[in-house]
């Protein structure tokens, strides 16, 4: 479609177009769009970057299977044409035909879940989604569904104990009942890549690695995006005019999963949401490395191609990656090639990546049962916050509980994600005691000079990284 | 009364219908107001010019000083606020010119155009720089029981040291903002996120140089205020209005998060000393405190701030010798202002650091000092400021709530689990409060209210407080509806508007529903004698032969009002308004309160400042991972006193969210400046509140039962600010576990907020002085 999306919303079909006339741009968040329309300003502003979740809608997308998939999203980070094709679903249009409570609705109502109720129409969209979900969530659960809402009333009592009454049924609702409609709605939009030019900004959508690999090599200062959670922050925040943007989350060959005895293979446009149900079995640190990683909303749309992408020094999947000994294929035009995670990274901010290159997929090898690989991460708050120190550990021992291997992958210690080398070094060969690993510890000091900002000291960064390595050794050494 | 009925406003909240000052319908000559603040701590400003933004696309009004047709100043106590810096700039954020445009992006770029010279000035940015230059913002004050010397000089034990604790930010989740529509003349419109309506009507006329009767201010609900809004909602306000003058259209300003951050006043940074004697059983005999605070570039209310914290500093604890000195000091930071317990906690932050100091020393149980030092029921009960703690409920708490927190078995566990773990170490604590209720600048304890009966039988109550979350308007609807004994639908609470109940004081320091709920309860008192007037003539007239009703027998149920020894001559609610209506008597009154009994002398220090104390107390229990700094809060009990609550939702409600409020301030929640003076956590990628995976795994919040409160509404209590201090549990329960690194033998540092890092640092230290020492034997 040219210069225009498509989506459904308050039952119908809505185009939006661009262009030098229209009201939008390709940035336009679906925030800002929601705000300028008369009847959808329950969604609210309380950050413009994805840390608060007054902002949360819901959005449908149809499955394989053609049912709705229902996922809460931040709004403000959203640009426009990331809803082509699919369904918004805002705090409007929960009640019913009747004007009666949705059961979300209704469960914080009894509960006293509102006092200011600033941050009550995201939190009533997270637990839709919730509801939705159908998954019959543990108090856990739900407090991690919830981490990406702040609320400065409540202290949160309430919203648990609502969310575990509401969500506990089958998910049956109105929009069950409407759902065969909205799958025909859906089905109705035009599937195939968008292309958007307005004013100062183009914005392209490909449907297919093919024509995405054809754009990036005629644009090679074309920004790429997938969630743009990371993106989105140069617009919302910034407030960049943004020239030209190649949007690749409708590439179904970036969402592909492999999977075979030898490795694990999941591609890079793979939510986070989404790759933490794909490895919660056989690659447990990285699970537990997604699940303090940001919250929800930013789950359901980030994807590992961006978090890598980023190559940011505290960005988490990349430690934990060079850890397990991943690699990503990345494509252009011209071919396919293989990097290996710990080369991928050259500087701050610096990839090996071409402009003309896709990260296409993340080749996880699977560990042996021996070897042993943890994820920590030091931050100020334990949900939704950036790491001031990650590290990603892994050991192997030989049968004489020697290290036969060991890496040693740290985050924030250094303007890019970096080894302990002379640590390594030092341990290889030797007794996995207490009394190596203390002095060991002293060596990760010499491998580092962090920097003090405003996370946290040099001297909290020091301790805590040398620290994280006896805390390996009090997991591993049993 | 006394029901659990949800919020008024809950089923709007929860579908999004609840309005906020950025939801109002917009007219098509809405402009958007933008504030182009300081980039310098402190500057002064060479010129500037605002042509080429005043041309700028879009662009209506680009407004400077120059520009202020009244007077240039919004300081709510001391005129020392401009409103929009004229000479020079004092802190990063001040406000220096204001652009309206048809769209916040051209703002934006209108803001790039103007041209100012500024020539930076020395500027002070920390308590230290602040008292070494004697930048004191007033001269400091003292208040004194005993003579402390003296009781110092004769302890058994005496210790010193001192305390930092941080500031914070609101983070309200309804940013700053203010819509201002004008009307004939010099009548305008002001729809606020204001928590103090009265003072944004007079700040707005006063910068606009009209009179308060042209200004009508009107609060529908805030976004969250917490005492961010007590001052500063004004600011916002004054700005839409010089804009909205200026244009002649009507102009909405709506902070942007990091520019609210950055703007706005903080809670008050303390750094406090302490000396302190005790004896052998760890009974305070005279304490000392120094109280400095870091007021920021200007007064606002920094001074009944700290003067709160003179009253609190005793928190729970009856000190026989006592000598507090506090001192104001001025930073180029933005003004510091009021936060939920107002400069209690900085100071109950303090004494319970000398409880925890004194416990460890003699090596007890800190809970064991605590109640070693409680007020006392007949004796020990006078305040440093003489005001008998009355009703004191401090002992009973204490001993329900060892009790349902299972503290001693819990205690015993926690020393196992601490022999046995190297790297995880627990920690345990009990901390009270005791907060005094009104406002300690008496004459602002009075309140108004209009109640006006429609013909069918429906009730409009206005009162001066405003609705912020706290659910002051669903207490107000009960008060009425209860009265009235009538339904609760029958009663809407109208939207808080200076027109209709004029000269109020703002809702804080937890007086709302006290205040306004006793002058909403006299007017509607008025409103029934009149109706009982004419039902009780109406019974007569009817039944002229039977026996005469008098309006005292009047009773008013269930939507009925009758005859109380004759119920058979009853008439339903409703159905009697149009009778009175008929009679030609007034269905609309006013109602007013003051509240009675208190009175203090400033200049002495002594008085009773206070109409009662509210009492609470929490067990909180941690697991602190001594590797990292990691905290784990395991389980929190509160028991607080709610007297009988009107509504026992709203009040754990308040309770909870004030508990996390405190943990986060106590916690995660760490400001930080530059050496430029520039706000470092200016948004929430980095300013840290608590989230729903923060709150105690295991929350048990109970009200007193049995706690009728004599001096206020229906025997309630107020609960809004209180459990805020009960953060200080967490507080303590984390000391307890870093000092267990030490094995309770030496004093850790420490300070608040206890982020990981000083979590950590603090237990780098012990670990350090442990193995210098290792060879020394330790005593245990
Ligand atoms: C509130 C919030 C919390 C966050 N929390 C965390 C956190 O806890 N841990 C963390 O690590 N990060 C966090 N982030 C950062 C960010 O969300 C992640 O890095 C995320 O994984 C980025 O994925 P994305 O698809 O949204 O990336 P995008 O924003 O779309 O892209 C990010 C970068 O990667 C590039 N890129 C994207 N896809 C590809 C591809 N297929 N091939 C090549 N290059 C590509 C883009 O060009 C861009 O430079 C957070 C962000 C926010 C806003
Ligand atoms: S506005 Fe805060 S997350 Fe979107
Ligand atoms: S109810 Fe006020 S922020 Fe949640």
């Amino acid at each position: 479609m040219k210069n225009c999306i498509a989506f459904v919303l308050d039952g119908k079909v809505v185009e939006v177009a661009f262009g030098t006339t229209s009201l939008f741009t390709p940035t336009t968040t679906v925030l800002n769009y929601l705000r300028g329309l008369p009847h959808h300003r329950g969604v609210k502003e309380g950050c413009a970057e994805g840390d608060c979740g007054a902002c949360t809608v819901v959005v449908g997308e149809l499955t394989a299977a053609k049912k709705v998939e229902y996922r809460a999203v931040n709004s403000c980070m959203l640009f426009l044409p990331m809803l082509h094709g699919k369904q918004l679903i805002t705090v409007e249009n929960l009640k019913g035909p009747a004007g009666e409570l949705h059961p979300v609705q209704q469960a914080l109502v009894n509960a006293h879940g509102s006092q200011c109720g600033y941050c009550t129409p995201g939190i009533v969209m997270t637990l839709f989604a919730l509801y939705k979900s159908a998954s019959k969530p543990s108090r856990e659960e739900i407090a991690d569904t919830l981490a990406g809402n702040l609320c400065r009333c409540t202290g949160y009592r309430p919203l648990l104990e609502a969310a575990a009454e509401a969500c506990s049924g089958d998910g049956r609702d109105e929009f069950a009942k409407d759902e065969a409609r909205v799958v025909d709605l859906l089905n109705s939009i035009p599937c195939e890549g968008i292309s958007i030019s307005s004013g100062e900004q183009c914005y392209d959508q490909p449907a297919s690695l093919n024509a995405c690999l054809a754009l990036l090599e005629k644009r090679p200062d074309a920004i790429v995006v997938n969630g743009a959670t990371d993106v989105a922050l140069r617009v919302t925040k910034e407030f960049e005019v943004l020239p030209q943007i190649i949007d690749c989350s409708r590439i179904d060959e970036l969402r592909e999963v492999a999977s075979d005895s030898g490795a694990l293979t999941i591609g890079a446009g793979v939510r986070v949401s989404e790759v933490m149900k794909i490895v919660r079995h056989d690659f447990p640190a990285f699970h537990q490395m997604l699940e303090l990683f940001a919250a929800g909303q930013i789950r359901n749309v980030a994807t590992l191609g961006g978090n890598v992408g980023t190559a940011s020094p505290v960005g988490d999947a990349l430690p934990v990656l060079i850890a397990y000994g991943a690699s990503f294929i990345l494509r252009s035009r011209k071919g396919t090639r293989t990097v290996r995670a710990a080369e991928f990274v050259r500087g701050y901010r610096k990839t090996e990546r071409r402009t003309d290159e896709l990260i296409t997929s993340i080749v996880l090898p699977r560990p042996s049962a021996r070897t042993k690989i943890r994820f920590y991460k030091v931050s100020k708050r334990r949900n939704l916050d950036i790491a001031t120190v990650s590290a990603a550990f892994k050991l192997d021992l030989d049968r004489g509980g020697r290290v036969d291997d060991i890496v040693l992958v740290y985050g924030g210690m250094a303007d890019c994600t970096k080894r302990s080398v002379t640590t390594e070094g030092f341990l290889k060969g030797k007794p996995w005691d207490r009394r190596y690993v203390e002095e060991a510890q002293r060596l990760v000091d010499n491998d580092f000079s962090p920097i003090s900002d405003v996370r946290g000291s040099a001297e909290f960064r020091r301790i805590a990284a040398r620290n994280l390595l006896l805390k390996f050794w009090s997991e591993t050494n049993v | 009364m006394h029901q659990q009925i949800p919020h008024e406003s809950a089923a709007l909240h929860v579908t999004g219908e609840a309005l906020y000052i950025d939801d109002l319908p917009s007219s098509p000559s809405l402009l958007i107001g933008r504030v182009v603040y300081s980039p310098y701590a402190h500057a002064r400003i060479v010129s500037y010019d605002l042509t080429k933004a005043r041309e700028a696309p879009g662009v209506v009004a680009v407004l400077s000083a120059k520009d202020i047709p009244g007077h240039n100043q919004m300081g709510p106590v001391v005129k020392d606020e401009p409103c929009l810096a004229a000479e020079g700039v004092t802190f990063i954020g001040q406000a220096v010119f204001l652009i309206a445009a048809r769209t916040d992006a051209q703002c934006r770029a209108a803001e790039k155009l103007i041209d100012v010279k500024y020539v930076p000035l020395e500027a002070i940015l920390t308590l230290e720089e602040a008292i070494a230059a004697n930048n004191l913002l007033g001269p400091p004050r003292r208040m004194q029981r005993g003579d402390v010397e003296v009781a110092l000089g004769s302890a058994p034990h005496v210790l010193k040291g001192e305390l930092r604790t941080g500031a914070a930010e609101h983070w309200y989740l309804e940013t700053q903002a203010a819509l201002c529509v004008p009307g004939e003349g010099p009548e305008m419109t002001v729809y606020s996120s204001s928590q103090n309506p009265s003072e944004t009507q007079k700040l707005v006329a006063e910068v606009l140089g009209v009179k308060k009767k042209d200004v009508v201010v009107e609060v529908r609900r805030i976004g969250g205020g917490f005492g961010g809004k007590e001052t500063q909602g004004n600011h916002v306000a004054c700005w839409s209005a010089l804009l909205c003058r200026a244009t002649g259209c009507p102009v909405k300003i709506r902070l942007f998060r990091d520019e609210d951050m950055i703007m706005t006043g903080k809670r008050h940074r303390f750094l406090t000393r302490y000396e302190v004697g005790f004896d052998d059983q760890g009974k305070l005999l005279g304490v000392k405190f120094e109280l400095n605070s870091d007021a920021g570039a200007a007064t606002d209310l920094s001074f009944a701030i700290m003067e709160r914290a003179m009253f609190h500093c005793d928190n729970a604890y009856y000190v026989p010798a006592i000598d507090v000195t506090a001192r104001v000091w001025r930073t180029n930071l933005p003004s510091n202002t009021a936060f939920r317990g107002f400069g209690g906690p900085q100071a109950m932050a303090a004494m319970e650091t000398v409880i925890d100091r004194v416990a460890r020393y003699l090596h007890k149980d800190a809970a064991e000092i605590r109640q070693a030092n409680f007020y006392g029921l007949e004796q020990d009960n006078v305040t440093h400021y003489g005001q008998v703690v009355e009703n004191n409920r401090l002992h009973t708490i204490f001993d329900q709530l060892m009790k349902s927190s299972e503290y001693a078995a819990r205690r015993k566990a926690v020393q196992e689990f601490n022999a046995a773990n190297e790297f995880w170490k627990k920690g345990l604590a009990l901390t009270p409060v005791k907060f005094g209720i009104s406002f300690t600048t008496s004459h602002l304890n009075q309140a108004g209210a209009l109640v006006n009966i429609y013909s069918d039988g429906t009730v409009l109550v206005n009162h001066g407080g405003t609705e912020m979350g706290q659910g002051l308007h669903t207490k107000i609807q009960q008060i009425a509806a209860t009265e009235l004994g009538i339904s609760i639908d029958r009663v809407r609470v109208n939207a808080t508007n200076t027109s209709k109940v004029p000269n109020t004081s703002p809702t804080a320091a937890s007086t709302g529903t006290d205040m306004n709920g006793m002058a909403v309860k006299h007017a509607v008192e008025t409103l029934k004698d009149r109706i009982a007037e004419c039902v009780a003539a109406l019974f007569n007239e009817r039944d002229p032969s039977a026996v005469h009703t008098a309006k005292g027998d009047c009773c008013f149920e269930s939507d009925v009002i009758f005859d109380s020894r004759h119920p058979e001559r009853r008439i339903g609610f409703a159905e009697a308004i149009p009778q009175v209506i008929v009679r030609r008597v007034s269905l609309s009154a006013t109602g007013f309160y003051r509240t009675p009994g208190i009175g203090w002398d400033k200049t002495k220090g002594v008085g009773t400042p206070f109409r009662y104390y509210a009492f609470g107390m929490a067990v909180s229990e941690v697991l602190v991972d001594t590797l990292t700094g990691a905290m784990t809060l395991l389980r929190t009990d509160i028991l607080h006193d709610a007297g009988d609550s009107i509504n026992p939702g709203i009040d754990t409600g308040q309770i909870e969210g004030g508990y996390i409020q405190g943990l986060g301030w106590c916690t995660t929640e760490e400001i930080k400046w530059d050496s430029a003076g520039n706000l470092m956590t200016h948004s929430p990628d980095t300013y840290k509140i608590p989230t729903a995976k923060d709150i105690p795994i295991d929350f048990r919040v109970t009200l007193l039962e049995q706690a009728t409160n004599p001096n206020a509404i229906y025997g309630s209590k107020t609960v809004a600010e209180p459990p805020f201090m009960l953060g200080l549990s967490t507080w303590m329960a984390i000391k307890d576990a870093i000092s267990a690194v030490a094995n309770h033998t030496v004093e850790p540092e420490y300070a608040l907020p206890a982020t990981n890092e000083v979590i950590l640092l603090s237990i780098e230290k012990l670990r350090n002085m442990m193995k210098v020492n290792a060879s020394e034997p330790v005593h245990a």
